[in-house]
Order: structure tokens, then sequence, then C-alpha cells
């Protein structure tokens, strides 16, 4: 007699492995490890690269269609049109073709200077050109993606700038393509220094109460700041290299029962809006190192987690 | 095999149809997510209905391990936390397959009142990750992207269904 006769195992049919409710426990604590892993331990990075690159082809085909578009849109784009952008671009570079003018002058004057009082030259921080390429689908942050990646030479935490100021931070880097987390994500907090007082501060990312905006935090309810100060980077972080225009002072919020004052500012960047952005290594390579360790210091983000 | 009156027997379904689908509606939530919408909150999530439509068609093929890979791949397009829509993907593929057999009873209008309250708990479930994970809200018009998925149901199923419904020997005197 066939062994399979006196089996007890059912027939193929009705064989339908562990049950549903077992399959979703597994499952779903793999999610809740992997959530873990990327918010606490943040150690997910090789795994989100391997997955990265199983997704590519798909992301490289759903990018045609963009390209496109792009193209019919921009050749039926009205002579006129153009010629408005022509001119208002024209009149934007003697602007800032005077301000270069201006700044070479201060360049040379600030050289002499600095040669007298023996201070250690600035670096020049070298920069690639990149392009966005889309807006990150996620609607709980603000993140682009950009064209370049490791393969290209794209380093973790380095400044990404537009022509208006600063745009964000490289937080993920992929072999292909990497994320740039916005200056008006939650997450993310920036340096910065009041060119009028010259008082430093840093600014938070703050998408909720106001659309897209930054929130100049831990100021004194009676600091001297007034609405349309401008705010560069301070340089103190040893990421951002220092006088890149970050935001405007939009309104301040001075409370008689708060320590501090609510200072929201915009972004100068567009942050909802950039295509070509100018992505800078970050400048703290040469600094001594810190006294405590900090691993997270750099990258800028551990500001806003609870 | 007991039927719903009037219901059409179909022809089995091709395999690599099925992970076409499943591909294709990734390419066009990404196209859709360049092109049309960008971060709006509102939109709906394509992957999420065929996932739900292969898992209640064809629940031996298409399960939690294929919502699980998904929303791993999903997770990383979008940038977001990774095992977020892993999560949210293997909860819904879960309540897929507990309604797989009573949503053959309905025609397809009503099974997209059927499968709204799949949808609005997924984007709960996904709102309360991002809470607990220390992220932030989207926003009140994420309460408009389970309708939209729901309002999507019928033409994806009656879409998805297509080849299947081919007669098995079509002559030119039938039509499909």
């Amino acid at each position: 007699m066939a062994r399979a006769t006196l089996g007890r195992e059912p027939p193929a049919f009705f064989r339908q492995g562990p049950s549903a409710l077992s399959r979703l426990i597994v499952f779903s604590s793999l999610a809740l490890l992997a959530m873990v892993a990327d918010v606490r331990w943040h150690m997910v990075q090789p795994l989100r690269a391997a997955l990265s690159v199983v997704l590519y082809p798909v992301q490289w085909l759903a990018m045609r269609p963009l390209i496109v578009v792009d193209a019919v849109r921009s050749s039926l784009d009205g002579f006129s049109r153009n010629e408005a952008d022509f001119q208002k671009l024209r009149q934007q570079l003697s602007v800032q073709a005077q301000r270069a003018n201006l700044a070479e002058q201060l360049l040379l004057e600030n050289r002499r200077l600095r040669d007298l009082i023996a201070l250690q030259q600035r670096l020049e921080s070298p920069s690639h050109a990149a392009q966005v390429l889309y807006d990150a689908a996620d609607p709980y942050s603000r993140k682009v993606v950009m064209d370049k990646g490791e393969v290209q030479g794209m380093r973790l935490g380095a400044p990404v700038v537009d022509e208006f100021g600063v745009l964000g931070q490289v937080t993920r880097v992929f072999p292909l393509v990497s994320e740039v987390t916005l200056i008006t994500d939650r997450g993310h907090a920036i340096p910065v220094q009041n060119t009028r007082t010259g008082a430093r501060g840093v600014a938070y990312g703050d998408t909720s109460s106001h659309a897209d905006a930054l929130e100049l935090r831990f100021m004194a309810a009676n600091a001297d700041v007034a609405v349309g100060d401008l705010l560069t980077t301070s340089g103190v972080d040893g990421v951002y290299p220092p006088g890149l225009p970050v935001a405007r002072i939009e309104k301040v919020e001075r409370r008689t029962d708060a320590v501090f004052a609510r200072i929201y500012c915009v972004p100068l960047a567009l942050v909802s809006g950039a295509s070509q952005v100018l992505v800078i290594d970050p400048v703290g390579a040469d600094n001594p190192a810190r006294p405590a360790p900090a691993p997270e210091a750099k990258v800028g983000k551990s500001g806003g987690r609870r | 095999m007991i039927m719903r009156p009037g219901q059409r027997l179909l022809m089995p379904v091709n395999p690599s149809f099925v992970w076409a689908s499943l591909i294709g509606s990734l390419l066009i939530h990404m196209v859709a997510n360049m092109l049309l919408w960008g971060r709006a909150a509102w939109a709906p999530d394509l992957p999420s209905i065929v996932l739900v439509f292969w898992t209640v068609h064809q629940t031996r093929r298409v399960g939690m391990a294929t919502a699980f890979v998904a929303g791993m791949l999903l997770d990383v397009y979008q940038g977001g936390l990774l095992g977020q829509h892993a999560m949210t993907y293997t909860v819904l593929s879960y309540l897929a397959i507990a309604v797989h057999r009573r949503l053959g009873w309905f025609s397809v209008t009503d099974q997209a009142l059927q499968v709204f309250p799949l949808f609005f708990l997924a984007h709960t479930l996904e709102a309360v990750l991002s809470l607990l994970m220390g992220g932030s809200l989207p926003g009140w018009w994420v309460v408009l992207a389970p309708v939209a998925e729901a309002l999507l149901w019928p033409p994806v199923s009656v879409l998805l269904l297509a080849p299947q419904r081919r007669a098995p020997d079509p002559d030119e005197n039938r039509p499909l």
C-alpha cells in the first residue's frame, strides 16, 4: 500500500500555510522592528539602499513621462514668457554682478585683515550642481530627492543651496539618488545669525502652524528681533559655511506669560519649487573633534524629535 | 461552489498579469505623484487598492508577504519612516483576507462601501504610527484619501477582472 494513502496530511488544495493571524503577527512585528530600527537605532540604511536599487528601474521608468512633459511644456512656453523671464534674469544678474563685485572687494579686504591678525584662512568649500527630481510623497515630512548619489560623490550631511538661500541638507545617500531634508521639515534645525544684530539662534522647521515656514526658537521675549530681519547661517555648527541667507523674519509674537518670543520666518530658498541646486561639501571635516561623543550632532536632525 | 445569482464564471487568472498590475500600480502612483499632486495628503493610494483587490480575488497568490514587501518599497520611495507602509499594508492585507469570502456576494458598487472601512483603518493606523514615532499629522485633507480609494474600487475591479471575463473559445459571432 502506498504511503500516501495512510498519510494524515491534507491534500494540496487545503494546505494554506500558517494561519492569517500568525502571518499578521509575524509581518507586523517585522514592520515594527524596522520602524524602531529606523527611528531609534539608525541602522536600516543598508536595507534602504538595497531596496532603492531594486526600486530604481521602476523609478527610472516613472521619470520618462515627467521628462517628456517638461520638454513639451518648455517648448510650448510662448516667446513672450521667455522674454519676460529673460528680462527678469537679466535684472537679477545685474544686481548679482554688483553684489559679486562688492563681495570680491570685501573678500580682498577681508583677506588682508585676516593676514594681519593671522587668523586661519576660511576654506572655500567645493560644490556640485544637482537637480531636484521630485518631492518625496510622504505628507508627514518635507523632503525632496536629487539626481546625484553616492556614485557622484554626495556625502551625508552636505548643505544644499539654491540661488536664493539654503534649501536643506542631504540626509540619506543612496547609490544613485539622494534625499534632501528641507529646512522647513519638522525635524530639521539650522543655526542662524541675525545679520542686523549679530545675535545667534537656531531656526526649526515648522510645518504645523504655518505652511512651509521656520520658527526661530529660544529667543528671549525681550530679544532684539524685528520683522524683516535677515537670518544667515552662523557657521558655528561645522556643517554650513557661514553667511548663506536662510530666512527672513515674518512675524514676532511676544507674550507676557512666556519666557521666549514666538518668531516666525519665511525661507528665502524656493522650498517648494527649486529644481537646480548646489550641494556644498560639509565644512566640518577640518574642525577638531568634539570632546563629548555626539553621533547625531552633525546631521542636524535630532533637534525636533521627542 | 456557491455563487451569487447572476455572477459570471471567470477564467483562471494569469499570474504574470497579477504581478504586472501590482508593479504597474506602483508606477502610476509614482507618475501621478511627480506630475499631478506632489505631496497632497488626500491623494488615493493606488497600490493599496490593487493589493486589496488581488488579496480578495487571489488570496492564495497575493497575501501578507507581498503586502509587506510592497510596503517596504513604498516606504523607501517616499522617504518616510521605514516600515510604516509595510505595517499598514500588512494589516490591510489581513483585513482583506478576513472579508474576502463576504465581498463576493456584493455587486461592485456595494463592495466599495464594504472596503471603505479597510482603507479608513489603514490611514488611521498610518497617522497613529507616525505620531508614535515622533512625526507630525498631514492635515485634515487626509480624511479624503480613503473616500477616494473607495470610489476608485469599482473601476479598478472592473479593469482588473476584464482579462478573466473573456470567453474561453472566442469566435467572430460572439462579442468579447
